[in-house]
């Protein structure tokens, strides 16, 4: 009976990986990923609901045997996609100022702190407006840490234009922030 | 400009070829127009991430405000103020008359009343027969007052059969006497 045996492929131990994996990108992801939708112009309550769509499907896709390969910039693109879908809350924002609840970036500062530090902060708010989208895109998915391929990745663009928008992006900020 | 001011952010941001970094390492040690400007971008990019952690904040904030606007627990409190100095300002509804003493009478001492008693089946079913069938022809001075008068007060012994009741409709002038009088069986 011995020589007649069969390996016994149990996916649990599968199961339990992609589980552990799964949770571990979402606690090192989860609050990029929300600050990248908001920066996007997704409400609170948007933001939450496209980061679970995307790791149901990241979960799905490792269930299904998926390719474990720029697993972050791929969860970066699902959320990028569905937040796609809200084109309203997009315009709605971009179509503002960010009126950020800057009392409490500036809670220790003295009144004229606070006065300059709100303007310079409406300033950088009009200078980011006036990128373009793909700019804008390219720099918050920089500021949450991705390398120029995985925002090309993220974008569908060639890394060599994630790396012409961001030098361009940062040279117009700098000019009318007059850093 | 510099020549290599365009590799600046790339070569801050790491994304530089393995044996291109160097070089333009050594480059920004050795010249102060390219360091200024490097500081000047690694100043937009901090500030660019405060951006998107405020933009966080809002949405956040926004779903907060949305559910409970900042004006409701001022609102509520002003009105609850308002609501708890009227109560203590307003004498109350019901006064309590104290009785008067007049000289020579002496107060009459406190008489328990005794709780109305229920109707009689027979009477209640009669009243519900007049709500059923009202008399349209029977001209209503005012609202109707219900009196149950025993029959023995209003007729002669043996006048009123037995297990007979009447219900009496009666409208009265304005110094209270009888109008008329109208009785249904």
């Amino acid at each position: 009976m011995s020589g007649d045996s069969f390996p016994l492929d149990l996916s649990l131990p599968r199961f339990a990986t992609d589980s552990c994996e799964a949770t571990t990108l979402f606690l090192e992801l989860r609050k990029p990923l929300l600050r990248y939708l908001a920066g996007l112009g997704l409400s609170g309550d948007e933001a939450q609901d496209v980061v679970q769509d995307a790791f149901l499907s990241l979960h799905q896709h490792l269930a299904a045997g998926g390719s474990r390969a720029n697993i972050r910039s791929w969860l970066f693109r699902v959320a990028h996609n569905r937040a796609r879908n809200c084109q309203q809350s997009y315009a709605r924002r971009m179509g503002k100022p960010l009126d950020p609840v800057f009392d409490s970036m500036s809670r220790d500062a003295t009144p004229e702190q606070a006065v300059l530090a709100q303007e310079r902060f409406h300033r950088l708010d009009r200078a980011i407006r006036s990128l373009e989208c793909q700019e804008r895109e390219c720099l918050m998915l920089r500021a949450e840490g991705l390398r120029y391929r995985e925002i090309g990745e993220v974008l569908r663009i060639p890394t060599s234009t994630v790396a012409d928008m961001v030098d361009r992006a940062i040279k117009k900020l700098a000019e009318k922030c007059n850093v | 400009m510099c020549d290599y001011s365009g590799r600046l952010i790339a070569w801050m941001d790491g994304e530089l070829a393995e044996n291109e970094a160097p070089v333009v390492e050594q480059h920004v040690q050795s010249c102060e127009p390219c360091r200024e400007q490097v500081a000047a971008y690694e100043e937009v990019s901090r500030d660019f991430a405060a951006y998107c952690d405020a933009a966080l904040e809002a949405a956040t904030a926004t779903k907060v405000s949305r559910k409970l606007p900042s004006w409701v627990p001022v609102a509520v409190g002003a009105a609850a103020a308002a609501g708890l100095l009227l109560l203590a300002l307003l004498p109350p509804t019901v006064k309590q008359v104290e009785p008067v003493p007049q000289a020579g009478i002496a107060t009459p001492p406190a008489v328990e009343v005794p709780r109305a008693r229920p109707l009689k089946p027979a009477a209640r079913r009669h009243v519900a027969a007049q709500r059923k069938a009202p008399d349209e022809n029977w001209a209503m001075a005012g609202p109707a007052i219900q009196i149950a008068i025993p029959a023995d007060a209003m007729f002669p012994p043996g006048a009123v059969p037995e297990g007979v009741t009447y219900i009496a409709n009666l409208s009265l002038k304005s110094d209270g006497s009888v109008q008329g009088l109208r009785l249904q069986p």
